[in-house]
Formats: structure tokens, C-alpha cells, sequence
């Protein structure tokens, strides 16, 4: 039993020929822009969905028998999926994302992977947020654009995370991304002191070393990023009132934020957000539905807030997860690290529907779903098309780009 | 794997005297240097230490630190938690086959959370002992050799038994032979599981631990090919780790036993003359020497250097401690290019700013700010270890740097520092006191006045000459801003 999708068709394979958009959209990229509308204002929101979402009960197959049969426990009833079509609907707590993918601004790429994929979180994210399955890189995919793009220097927001800890993918060599927790859990703790504000501006800032270094440079502007930074944010981002309410969830509050700088026009192209633990092992209905109704219902008022104020073509959202998992559950109720899983691409210029080949629950790599789009092909994509660079120097290769972009 | 990227590590200014790198170091000898030494050679050394290096001559110093003391009655952790033990005496022979759900659930909920607890306990011993032990170069290598021959805690189902075995081998073969220990740690239990050498049998040789033994520890990519990772995977199958002891050993029915022609060789060979083929190459001792400077000296060292200090691994056959003594005591060493050309690691950073402070109890927060700054002792970020230089530096791990330092100098542990309470009463020595004993003189004149002007209160509303009342409370916030000046975060 097997989908193909209405778009994508051969193009759902790595041995894609490039086709004669691809070559357009290169020579597009290759010169700065032209005719790429709004290339000012676009950022590009990564959410990371932690852990290993479970592209079966979330992008469901509720018209293939197989998918019954391997998930007995855990298959979501017909009665209950949100039917786009006869074969597949969304997770039912995904009523929101729904009400966007009728609208035409949700794009879902089934199947999405790479060769011989790695089943570790560590490395299948490491490789994700690299763009490397075959070698260790220290800079991630977006780091790299960022490198190419030019931006701004003395731009403190070019990229942004939202997360505690820097990801890989948003490590550049050029240009560094502060990572921040949330508004109140980003500066210095110091900087509560007036006294020790004032002296450690200036403490830092002294070139005039009695030594040299190599890296004496790059530590004192990155100790003056931080603290400038951390202390020019929130005067920023104060004019931005969201228009609506959103939900009181962690990612609620992330993308909430994620508006505010967006809102601000702070000239950021890219921002980072994670969301999770996909990791269910175990009860995984519960968590999953809870986790995706999150995601959804983050994502709507996210998009509400950002059309109230002119700017919901400016962001386009890309989610993504190391691993889908195995196709059969397991006897804890819930599902152990598999393979391919689906992506979503969201507002921007989407051009919304179903890409890709849906899952073959009978042509299995070792009981996971086989990966029928290089992952690094929806990143040429959204580099390409959406931030307008070249990307075959960021993604160290040639990788056709996917129709799901205007 | 194809290779490792060096973004973001940078070699210092200048030219290098290649001729006379290697030459004992003949130059003026004070405690700045000797600090330097102790930063490099270990983690950095309290003003009590600095001051007792700066008092011996330069080849007493280095050689106090190669010729270290037995560390035999140190502290051994306590209570690490055996898995395979646990499952013995929770659930008798009973196979995993033969559980019901809820016992399988319960099993594994209690083994993931106290190994976990185990492995913070171990990482808590291990920055006990870079701080405390007698032997600094003795755990600064364990930690080299940690990024260099790595392996990861848990994933996989490496026990924390097996971690600490394998920290034990690096401590124990610090000094020792390269040839010896690449043996020892290609037989430890923890690297066959984390490199699924462990699974490598003749039917079906796995190729991950022969690849990443020539990449990553030993010659470098392209210096084999990948018929030669095919033959080094044969030679190596019948190792594994069984599951009942978590004991390494080797199965000669799952032994290729057949002919492998290897890196020109050709023979039946096993693992221990796939290392010797190995150590044979002349770029085996290259590897090292690029590796050694990165680490000890600076990083991207000249082709020149590398040479004449992988020409210096060939002559002592591999063995570590006279290598190190003479690259620790050398001129390239002790010059102005190599002095403060490394960025701390968080170990580094983190141990480094309790030597400083005269502690010698590690506050409790220590792990979870090492975390935020990006390392996480026996969690590895990949095979590759951690990659250094300028990849410590972004904005979050400066952040984390200093918050971390601003907690530590108002935490519990700091009543016990050896010093800062005899700092001077008057702002302008006691400014100078700081930068002398944490910084050894390396901040800018401005500074030191900014810092003396911030001790007596210029900046804050009531003004106030440092005094008995607010004394502690701003020589604390003085600590915290020397840590906070560029030199802190160079080694």
C-alpha cells in the first residue's frame, strides 16, 4: 500500500536528476535576490522536535490496514484522526495546524532521513543540525548560511536560540548567536549590581593587554556581545505587544518571544526553538498527543500574532526530529527509535500540501520507515528558495530542491 | 567518517624559531611562567602553588610535575553503581524474555536514573582530583586522552563501571607508552561498546572502531584506505564485551582467521599487530605530535614543530614521559606565542578558577555550570571529543562562564580561600593583590585602576572607601571581575 504524493512524485528519491527549477532557483540564488519578494524581512523559525517524534501517529495513515495491525495499542482510531483525505490525517490533537494546512500555509514532507541513519539522539541530532551523516562538523547548517549571508557584523541578532544551550546547528564562525533561555533568563548575573555592570564594561573592553593571543580578539568581543546584548534586548523587543494570547506552554512562551524579535525587526534571519521529549518508549499516546497539541496550538497563535501585525508572510516555520521511530509498538505501549519521519514547512511562502512518499509499512528498513527525501534536500530548499543563497557550499553537495516553496 | 573540520582554531602571530623549539627553555624564570606551566601541565595552580613552582628552577618544575607522586591512596569513588550486578540481584537469572511489562519497565526505569546518578558522582571525583591531586599532569592527561580516545557514558550500555575503568586506564598509562595504551583502551570495555567493536565477528565485521582507531586516534584521514579499515575490521572480530561480567574478552570462534593485507602488510593478524602495523607508520607519530602541541602548546602548530617533535616521539619509541618533559620545558614552550594562545575548557576554566581562589573543595554547582558551558565529563559530544579553541567562545558560554564565577565567589566554599581574606584593606593594593594572584599581571593598567575604583565604591550610590563593613562583599565582586577579564578565559 503505497502514496504517492500529488507533487513530488519521482522527486521523493535521492537519485533525483536536478530538474529544470532546480537549475533556475540556482541561478536565482547565485545573484543577490532578484525577485525573491520580502528577502529583508525573512526569517527562517527551526523548531526541533527533541527526541524522535513518531511520524505514524502524527501525520497518521488511517486508510492503510497495515497500520492497524502493527499498532494495536497505540494506533489512532479512524473515528479520530483529522482525515485530509482518505489515506492520511493529522494527530487529533493537531486541530489548530489543521485549520492552517485547509488554508493552504501547512506543508508536510513524509518520509524525510538519510542513508544509513544513525539510531543514537546524539549523533542522528548532531548529523540533523550539521548537515553531515559521513563526517564531524563543528558549525551547523545554519551557522554556515549565516557565515555566507553577509550579515550584518556588529548585528547582535542575526540568529537567535531560544534555548539554554547553544545548538549546534546555529554555530557559525562568523557570526555568534546568543542563546537565549527566555527574556528574564538571559544576561549576566552581575549585571544586577550596578557597580560590577559599570567596571565589568569596562574591564572587558580594554585591548591594551600586556600579552597577546590569538584569541584574545574574539574572547573580548564575545564578552561584550553578551553583556550588550543581553542588556539592549529587552529595550528592543518592548514596543512589541502580542495581539493575542498564547498558550501557557513553554513553546507558547518560546514562540511568543520569537514574535516579539521578529516583530522588532532586529534584521534576524534565523531563530531556534526546541521542543519535546519526543522519546516515548513508553505511554507514548499521552505524551505525543500532549506534545502535539502544543506544537499546534503554539503554531496558531504564533501565526495569529504575527498577521495582526503585517508579518505572518516574513516567517517561515521548519520543524524537525533526529528520528521517526519503529513502525511496530513496542510492549511498553509505546514506539523505540526508528528512521524516516515528516517535516512540517509552514507560512512563508509554502505552497501548502502533502510532498513526498507516505510511509510503506511493508517495504520496511529493519522494521523502520524508509527515507525517501535527503533531508539536506528540503535545507536546499529553504535555503534556496526562502533565504536565497546558494546552498551547495553550505551543505558541502549538490541536493535537488523540493516544489513545496514559491 | 570522512574527517573532523578545525572551524575556529587559530595559531598565534608571529614566526617560529623551528631550529630551537625544542631547546630547554633558558630564559628568565618568575611566577608568571610558572603559572602558565601549571595551567598547562594540570589546572592551574592557588598562589601558594604559583609561588612554590616559581621557586624551583624551570627543570625542577617540570620535572616535579613528570615525575609525579604515587596517587595510589587517593580518595576512590564510592559506591558505583553496577548494573549487571543490579540485575543479578533484583531479578536473579530471570531473562529479559521472561519478564512481564511492568517488570521490565521498573527494571529499566531504576537502571537508567541510578546510572545517571552514578556517572554525576564520578564526574564529581574526577574534578575532585583535578583540583586536589598531588599529580596534575597525571589528570590533565586522563583528560586529554578522554577527548582523544573517546568513548560516551550510558549510550549504548556503557556502565559507569566501564567509565571509570576506562578513566583509570588514561590515569594509569598517562605517561606511558601511545602504543600501549592504544592496545589497552582498543581492548576496554567501554571503547568496544561505544565503537561496537564489541559486535564485530567474523561473519560480520564491524568497521567502526577500525575506521575511527586510524581517523581519529592514530594517523588522520588519508593516510589508509578503506580496504585497509575493511582488513583491520577482520583482524579485530572475535573482541567483544559479555554482558554478564561487563568484562571485555575474546571469542576465538568469532575470529576471522584468515590472511589481511594491511597498510602494506600482509599476514594473520590480529588486533595488537594491527596497532603495531599502525605504530610502524611514520605518521602515527606525526598524529601524536600534532595532537600534543594542540593541546599543550598552541593551537595549529607549524609543520616544522610538528615534525620536530614527532622526530622526538620516534626517538623514545612512543614513550610519553620523556616527550612531555622535554616539550614542557622547551623554549616554544615557554615563549611569548605559546603563553595564553589556548582557550580554557570548561574543566580548565571551571577547576582553574578554584585554584585561583586558594579552594580546595569543589562547589556543589560545579557540573551543572560545566554543563551550560558546553562540557560534560564522559559525555563527549561525539567521537571526535570536544573541538577546542574558538568553539568555546560564544556568547552562552561566556554567559555561563560568568555566572558561574559569580555564584562561585559568593558560595558556601569561598570562606575557605586561602587568600582573599588577607587581601589588603586599601583599594589600589588590594586591586593589584587580585590581579597578581588570579591573573598574574595580565590585565591592562586601566583595568586595574577600574578595578580599585570599583572596591572603593566610585560607582555606587553611597559612596564608600572599602572598609571592614563592606570589605568581603566587595572583594568578592573584585574576584568575580578579574575572573571575568579576558585573561581568565586563556590557558
Amino acid at each position: 500500500m503505497q502514496r504517492t504524493s500529488f507533487l513530488l512524485g519521482a522527486l521523493s528519491g535521492i537519485t533525483v536528476v536536478a530538474n529544470a527549477d532546480h537549475i533556475f532557483a540556482q541561478a536565482l540564488a547565485a545573484s543577490p535576490l532578484p525577485g525573491l519578494p520580502g528577502g529583508a524581512n525573512r526569517t527562517l523559525l527551526l523548531i526541533n522536535l527533541q527526541g524522535g517524534n513518531d511520524g505514524l501517529n502524527c501525520v497518521v495513515p488511517h486508510g492503510n490496514p497495515d497500520y492497524y495491525r502493527v499498532r494495536p495499542s497505540l494506533a489512532i482510531g479512524r473515528d479520530q484522526v483529522l482525515a485530509i483525505d482518505a489515506q492520511l490525517g493529522f494527530n487529533p490533537q493537531m486541530r489548530a495546524l489543521k485549520a492552517l494546512y485547509d488554508k493552504g500555509s501547512v506543508a508536510v514532507v513524509q518520509g524525510v532521513g538519510y542513508p544509513d541513519p544513525d539510531h543514537s539522539h546524539f549523533r542522528s541530532t548532531e548529523i540533523w543540525q550539521t548537515a553531515a551523516p559521513d563526517k564531524y562538523l563543528h558549525t551547523g547548517w545554519l551557522g554556515r548560511y549565516m557565515d555566507e549571508a553577509g550579515l550584518p557584523a556588529d548585528n547582535l541578532f542575526n540568529g537567535v536560540a531560544l534555548s539554554q544551550v547553544l545548538p549546534e546547528v546555529m554555530v557559525a564562525t562568523k557570526t555568534d548567536v546568543p542563546a537565549i533561555p527566555s527574556e528574564r533568563g538571559y544576561g549576566l548575573i552581575s549585571d544586577r549590581n550596578a557597580a560590577s555592570r559599570a567596571t565589568y564594561t569596562q574591564v572587558v573592553r580594554d585591548a591594551r593587554q600586556p600579552f597577546s593571543s590569538p584569541y584574545l580578539s574574539h574572547v573580548m568581543e564575545i564578552e561584550d556581545h553578551s553583556q550588550r546584548g543581553s542588556q539592549e534586548l529587552p529595550k528592543l523587543i518592548a514596543g512589541y505587544k502580542p495581539a493575542g494570547a498564547y498558550p501557557a506552554t513553554a513553546l507558547g512562551r518560546s514562540l511568543s518571544l520569537a514574535a516579539q524579535i521578529v516583530g522588532s525587526k532586529l534584521g534576524t534571519k534565523v531563530i531556534y526553538v526546541q521542543h519535546g521529549s519526543f522519546d516515548t518508549h513508553v505511554s507514548q499516546v499521552q505524551t505525543q498527543n500532549r506534545l502535539l497539541g502544543e506544537f499546534s496550538d503554539a503554531i496558531a497563535a504564533f501565526y495569529a500574532d504575527l498577521a495582526a501585525h503585517g508579518s505572518d508572510g516574513d516567517v517561515l516555520t521548519m520543524t524537525f526530529s533526529e528520528f521517526g521511530r519503529r513502525i511496530e509498538e513496542n510492549g511498553s505501549r509505546g514506539t523505540d527509535h526508528g528512521e524516516a519521519s515528516p517535516l512540517f514547512l509552514i507560512g512563508g511562502n509554502v505552497k501548502g500540501g502533502m510532498y513526498g512518499a507516505s510511509p510503506d509499512l511493508s517495504n520496511t528498513s529493519n522494521g523502520n520507515v524508509r527515507f525517501g527525501t535527503d533531508f539536506r534536500s528540503v535545507y536546499a530548499t529553504v535555503l534556496e528558495r526562502w533565504l536565497g543563497k546558494p546552498s551547495q557550499k553550505i551543505l558541502s553537495g549538490t541536493f535537488p530542491t523540493l516544489p513545496v516553496l514559491a | 567518517m570522512a574527517n573532523v573540520d578545525v572551524a575556529g582554531i587559530h595559531r598565534p602571530a608571529g614566526t617560529l624559531d623551528a631550529a630551537g623549539a625544542l631547546r630547554p627553555y633558558g630564559g628568565p624564570w618568575n611566577e608568571r611562567l610558572a603559572a602558565h606551566l601549571m595551567r598547562r601541565a594540570g589546572f592551574g595552580g592557588s598562589p601558594d602553588e604559583i609561588r612554590a613552582m616559581a621557586a624551583m628552577s624551570p627543570a625542577e618544575a617540570v620535572g616535579s610535575l613528570i615525575h609525579f607522586p604515587s596517587t595510589a591512596n587517593m580518595p576512590q569513588p564510592a559506591d558505583v553503581f553496577d548494573p549487571v550486578a543490579y540485575l543479578r540481584g533484583q531479578f536473579g537469572n530471570q531473562r529479559p524474555a521472561d519478564m512481564t511489562e511492568d517488570q521490565k519497565r521498573e527494571r529499566n526505569k531504576g537502571l537508567r536514573m541510578q546510572e545517571r546518578q552514578s556517572v554525576l558522582a564520578l564526574q564529581a571525583w574526577w574534578l575532585d582530583r583535578m583540583l586536589n591531586s598531588p599529580a596534575p599532569l597525571q589528570e590533565k592527561m586522563a583528560l586529554y586522552f578522554h577527548g582523544h580516545f573517546t568513548s560516551a557514558a550510558i549510550q549504548k550500555g556503557v556502565t559507569p563501571p566501564m567509565v571509570l575503568a576506562q578513566n583509570q586506564l588514561f590515569r594509569s598509562n598517562a605517561l606511558g607508552n601511545l602504543r600501549e595504551l592504544t592496545r589497552g583502551v582498543s581492548k576496554d570495555p567501554a571503547m568496544l561498546i561505544y565503537l561496537d567493536n564489541a559486535l564485530n565477528v567474523a561473519t560480520h565485521p564491524n568497521e567502526n572502531y577500525a575506521r575511527e582507531l586510524m581517523e581519529l586516534f592514530t594517523l588522520g584521514v588519508d593516510h589508509y584506505t578503506e580496504n585497509d579499515v575493511r582488513e583491520s575490521a577482520r583482524a579485530w572480530s572475535g573482541w567483544t564485551v559479555f554482558r554478564r561480567t561487563g568484562e571485555a574478552g575474546f571469542v576465538g570462534t568469532r575470529h576471522d582467521d584468515g590472511t589481511k593485507t594491511f597498510l602494506g602488510k600482509t599476514g594473520n593478524f590480529n588486533g595488537d599487530d594491527i596497532v603495531d602495523i599502525i605504530f610502524e607508520q611514520p605518521q602515527a607519530a606525526t598524529f601524536f605530535a600534532g595532537s600534543l602541541l594542540n593541546y599543550f602548546v598552541y593551537n595549529d602548530p607549524e609543520p616544522a614543530l610538528v615534525d620536530a617533535v614527532a622526530a622526538l616521539i620516534r626517538k623514545h619509541d612512543f614513550e610519553l614521559a620523556p616527550v612531555m618533559s622535554t616539550l614542557l620545558r622547551s623554549d616554544v614552550f615557554f615563549s611569548e606565542r605559546a603563553y595564553r594562545a589556548l582557550v580554557k575548557s570548561p574543566a580548565e576554566f571551571v577547576v582553574g578558577a578554584h585554584k585561583a581562589l586558594g579552594l580546595t573543595t569543589l562547589d556543589p554547582t560545579a557540573q551543572r555550570g560545566m554543563n551550560q558551558m558546553g562540557q560534560i565529563l564522559f559525555y563527549p559530544p561525539n567521537v571526535a571529543g570536544w573541538p577546542g579553541g574558538q568553539n568555546w567562545v560564544t556568547s552562552q558560554m561566556v554567559i555561563a562562564r560568568q555566572n558561574y564565577v559569580a555564584g562561585l565567589v559568593n558560595s558556601q566554599v569561598m570562606a575557605q580561600s586561602s587568600w582573599l581574606p588577607s587581601v589588603p584593606m586599601t583599594a589600589g593594593p588590594a586591586a593589584a593583590a587580585l590581579i597578581a594572584s588570579i591573573l598574574q599581571g595580565d590585565a591592562s593598567p586601566l583595568a586595574t585602576a577600574q578595578l580599585a575604583s570599583y572596591l572603593n565604591g566610585a560607582s555606587e550610590s553611597a559612596l564608600g572607601m572599602l572598609s571592614g563593613e563592606n570589605r568581603d562583599e566587595r572583594v568578592r565582586g573584585a574576584a568575580y571581575l578579574t575572573m571575568a577579564m579576558p585573561a581568565f578565559q586563556l590557558a
